[in-house]
């Protein structure tokens, strides 16, 4: 819990608009369990400082080992619109792995999409996608995808509990996914559907499919 | 026990005796009509709390419209409905029919105590439609239309018979016969290419043309000229003030104004001859939810179409916006109890009247479409969704029915909440919606049905054909438009709407062949 919020700071940094913003911008100790600090005041600092040093103490070594970067390739999106299958991407996005097959309970990605460059070969359209109607970038700059835990689904294959949030809705999607590795390249692909609707992006539509399949891939 | 089967016999003829009418009812589907709307209770539409939050507020929201109240509008006497007659062109007038009419006593047509079923509101609706609320010569009178020049001078569609269908003659009595005016018809009918009527349609009226010729030919003065058009379009709080600037340039420049909007296209009031709006196509306008090109009047239900065509049909004359009224009424000039005699002010149609109005519209269904599905207008229609056509035009109305700003409009937050709202600018000319009296800063999405026999197109009729629309040609500032272009420039470009550009000429006719399918 510690770690993600932790690690979820290095990923975003302060520009993410969600609810994490609360999270990012309280002070540190705001992170941890609910009770531990609940009756300390000014004038109990330092056992704050003790916890505080062990958090960091535990913490470092995995923010080091998780390293946030922009894959090459860019989200792939695929939505049925009158009956035309429309193909979109993002970009502009990054993520944050700490994945060990053999240690899945300590396992994290995370990633972050910025809807801003979005891209379905019609501009305008995409600058639809972009307003109030759909991601409403100027308020909701983010997207974000959280691992929650991990299952093994055979070999190289997972299965992985995320918490995806766009716009200010945060969902739980189960998303499998494959890790191929050569030598100490690693790739992993996953695919996974959502409904737009569930996350406020436009409204009922005869024409527009509800279902959203989405391709992440680095 | 004899008394008491007696009663029983009693009971059971009794109940026979009221069953028989009621199973009559039920069997016939005319008096079942009339049961129903015997019933229905015609809707009281101007009242202060309805007219208050009805029309969208204008793009300077200063300057929104306040209409009159509900105590004036019911003081307003209603509306005679006298039998018109048609008016020829002179070469096709039958002989001694200007005479025959003159001898004719005046008749009333409509009897709103006999509207029981909805067939009879609707037929009462089109009578409605194609009557004329003006005998004052608000556009045209008697000495233009029995004169021959008038046709040629404004390319006058008329009939096979000669009948000139935007106009009628009203008889008030033996010897007045009078040239009506402002019809719900003489906008919204269509002249079709085989000479046919189609009623509801984008009409083809060359209105502004044919004002022109009325202004010429009676020789109007300068300063009568400068005052009508300041009464149908002066809006002055207006970024820059176009209309007063085309005043000032005196009345052969504002003569020329009106010359040039097209037929399809109508200067109506509080619009513009500068930015004039496209006439609008009713048939199917049941389904719209914003009435006017700028999306003006809600219309949420069949209320807001009555209201609508009572405030269309010249009761905005009477509106202040802010201080400002378009024919210069002050605020106790309009509640002095003192009647306004300017065109269509004076009276008022009936909440039946407007009642069957709308029924009638609603009533309206597209022709048989020539032109039928293809091979190649079923690549089109794959090419409408690949282009993203239907994201605006989504079938099965070809509209989502939402405003999109115009460019330089910014949408106030409450609007979001308030109206449906696409809040992408196609980039097309703002004139219309940011410097005008009925300007929302929004533009209607409209609707592609019936696209086949409408025409010009954009909201300015600045098309002619659905081929200009995907000519890139026309971005550039020397384009000649096809269909309006301003009275004081040779060339413009028609910006906007900018999508089909790059498709090649193959696709681009086969998503034309599509749109005419519609």
């Amino acid at each position: 819990m510690i770690f993600r919020k932790n690690d979820l700071e290095i990923t975003f940094g302060q520009g993410i608009d969600s609810s994490y913003v609360g999270v990012t911008r309280k002070s540190f100790y705001h992170y941890f369990p609910s009770g531990i600090y609940k009756n300390h005041t000014k004038n109990n600092v330092i056992p704050r400082m003790k916890v505080l040093l062990w958090f960091c103490l535990l913490i470092c070594p995995i923010c080091l080992s998780a390293q946030t970067f922009k894959p090459e390739n860019p989200i792939q999106f695929k939505i049925k619109n009158a009956g035309i299958t429309v193909d979109g991407t993002i970009s502009d996005w990054e993520v944050a792995v700490e994945f060990d097959p053999k240690k899945l309970t300590q396992s994290s990605i995370l990633g972050s999409a910025n809807p801003a460059g979005i891209q379905t070969g019609i501009k305008l359209r995409d600058k639809h996608l972009q307003g109030r109607e759909y991601f409403y970038i100027q308020k909701f700059p983010l997207i974000s995808l959280k691992s929650k835990s991990f299952r093994s689904n055979g070999k190289n294959s997972f299965i992985g509990i995320f918490e995806l949030q766009i716009r200010d809705v945060m969902k739980e999607v189960e998303i499998p996914f494959t890790l191929a590795q050569t030598g100490k390249n690693r790739k992993f692909k996953g695919e996974f559907v959502i409904d737009r609707l569930d996350y406020g992006l436009g409204e009922k539509s005869l024409v527009l499919s509800d279902e959203v399949r989405v391709v992440v891939e680095f | 026990m004899k008394t008491k089967h007696r009663f029983n016999y009693l009971q059971f003829w009794s109940l026979l005796f009221f069953a028989i009418p009621i199973l009559g009812f039920v069997a016939n589907p005319k008096l079942d009509q009339i049961v129903k709307f015997i019933y229905v209770d015609i809707p009281r539409i101007w009242t202060d709390e309805a007219i208050k939050d009805w029309e969208l507020p204008n793009s300077n929201p200063e300057f929104s419209a306040q209409p009159v109240s509900e105590e004036f509008y019911y003081n307003l006497p209603e509306r005679v409905i006298y039998k018109t007659y048609p008016v020829y062109h002179p070469d096709h007038e039958p002989e001694g029919y200007w005479e025959w009419l003159n001898q004719q006593e005046a008749e009333i047509v409509l009897d709103e105590s006999k509207l029981l079923t909805e067939e009879d509101y609707i037929k009462a609706g089109e009578l409605l439609f194609d009557y004329p609320i003006d005998t004052l010569g608000a556009v045209i009178n008697i000495q233009h239309v029995r004169n021959r020049d008038f046709y040629t001078a404004t390319d006058m569609p008329i009939t096979p018979e000669g009948i000139m269908p935007f106009a009628q003659w009203v008889v008030a009595g033996k010897g007045k016969v009078y040239l009506g005016n402002l019809s719900c018809a003489m906008c919204h009918t269509r002249v079709m290419d085989d000479g046919s009527l189609l009623k509801g349609a984008q009409g083809n009226w060359p209105g502004d043309k044919a004002f022109a010729f009325a202004m010429e030919s009676d020789d109007a003065s300068e300063k009568a000229v400068q005052g009508v058009t300041n009464a149908l379009f002066g809006s002055p709080w207006v970024e820059g003030d176009p209309h007063g600037k085309l005043l000032a340039r005196g009345k052969e420049a504002i003569i020329e104004a009106y010359k040039a909007v097209p037929e399809g296209a109508f200067g109506r009031q509080g619009t513009s001859i500068l930015f004039p709006p496209q006439a609008p196509n009713l048939i199917g306008v049941k389904d719209r939810k914003y009435l006017d090109h700028g999306g003006l009047g809600q219309h949420r239900n069949i209320e807001d179409m009555m209201r609508y065509i009572a405030m269309n049909q010249a009761l905005d004359f009477l509106n202040f916006y802010g201080d400002y009224n378009p024919i210069g009424l002050t605020i106790e000039r309009l509640n002095s109890g003192k009647p306004i005699f300017f065109p269509g002010t004076h009276d008022r149609h009936s909440d039946a009247q407007l009642y069957a109005l709308a029924k009638y519209v609603y009533s309206l269904t597209p022709p048989e479409n020539p032109n039928i599905s293809s091979a190649i207008s079923e690549r089109g229609k794959i090419i409408f969704a690949e282009q993203g056509c239907v994201t605006c035009h989504t079938p099965p109305l070809f509209t989502n029915n939402k405003l999109t700003p115009a460019d330089g409009f910014e949408v106030p937050e409450e609007h979001y909440d308030k109206y449906d709202i696409f809040d992408i600018s196609v980039g097309t000319d703002h004139g219309y919606t940011m410097k005008t009296r009925r300007g929302t800063g929004y533009y209607k999405i409209p609707s592609l049905l019936g696209l086949w026999y409408r025409g010009p197109f954009l909201h300015d009729a600045s098309l002619a054909k659905l081929e200009d629309l995907f000519d890139a040609a026309r971005l550039e500032d020397d384009y000649v438009p096809t269909g309006f272009k301003p009275h004081d420039v040779k060339t413009k470009a028609v910006k906007g709407h900018e999508f089909g550009m790059d498709l090649n000429k193959e696709d681009k006719k086969a998503l034309i062949a599509y749109l005419m399918t519609l």
